[in-house]
């Protein structure tokens, strides 16, 4: 084969090979830097940027609403094992099976409630700009708005973004 | 008078070195037999752009530099989509942890 060839060639798998491994070294360590704990609110921090008192808040809103979320999905999971329960064994929707599928259904309501009423509070303790964005962003994810509106609510008008 | 002639007659040979006249040469000669010779070299070959390229592959300083150039964008990118990757798996995190998937 041509050596001029050869030599660029082996040029280019090098290049190729010195931008990958920086590349892909990069981002592992970046994201390993950035990761944050589990049940941190700093992403909330990072995105909304909250004062620290409006933080301090928040984080007690979130802590409160986190405990009533836990009762509310053992309530969810016992309804759904007696509807489970109510359909098992038979091809047909019974009234006893409706009505537990009916109290399932009002169950998840109550907590979507709850959910979007803490969305709410949350917004409320963030610069009114940020709050508006924060809800209107996890109203969308949260009640699978999402697909149906592909242009992301993050990206507000230039003027409204606070600049890094 | 060929006969005659004595090779190793050196006042001979001087004499016959001296009697050879060198004609002046014409004015501007040496740039104008440069100028010739450039416009009859031969024109560029295929391979010849892969040459120079292999020419200036090889030289240190240019492969020092690409090689550089190639690990600071790439250690930028990579921190970028880093970042990126990062912010949304903490989102993903807090979602999934106000937002049960079983809620939405």
């Amino acid at each position: 084969m041509n050596r001029s060839l050869v030599i660029v060639l082996g040029a280019l798998v090098l290049g190729v090979a010195l931008f990958g491994g920086s590349y892909v070294a990069s981002r592992h360590l970046c994201q390993v830097c950035v990761a944050q704990p589990p049940g941190s609110l700093d992403w909330l921090h990072n995105e909304f940027h909250p004062n620290p008192a409006e933080m301090a808040r928040i984080q007690k809103l979130h802590e409160h609403y986190l405990s009533q979320c836990a009762v509310m999905c053992r309530m969810v999971s016992e309804k759904k094992k007696e509807v489970a329960a109510a359909l098992n064994g038979t091809n047909q929707i019974s009234p006893a099976a409706e009505q537990k599928l009916a109290e399932l259904a009002a169950c998840r309501a109550h907590c979507q409630s709850q959910m979007l009423q803490y969305f709410a509070d949350v917004s409320q303790n963030m610069p009114p700009a940020e709050g508006r964005r924060y809800l209107a962003e996890m109203q969308q994810w949260t009640l699978g708005l999402r697909e149906e509106n592909p242009q992301p609510p993050s990206e507000p008008a230039a003027n409204e973004r606070p600049r890094h | 008078m060929k006969e005659n002639m004595n090779p190793d007659d050196v006042k001979l040979s001087a004499l016959l070195r001296e009697s050879r006249v060198s004609p002046a040469l014409p004015p501007r000669f040496q740039e104008n037999v440069w100028r010739r010779i450039e416009a009859n070299a031969v024109p560029a070959q295929a391979g010849s752009w892969l040459d120079a390229l292999a020419v200036l592959v090889l030289r240190p300083r240019f492969a020092l530099a690409t090689a550089a150039a190639l690990v600071v964008a790439g250690a930028l990118l990579g921190a970028r989509a880093g970042d990126l990757a990062a912010n949304q798996t903490a989102q993903s995190r807090y979602l999934s942890e106000v937002a049960p998937p079983a809620l939405r």
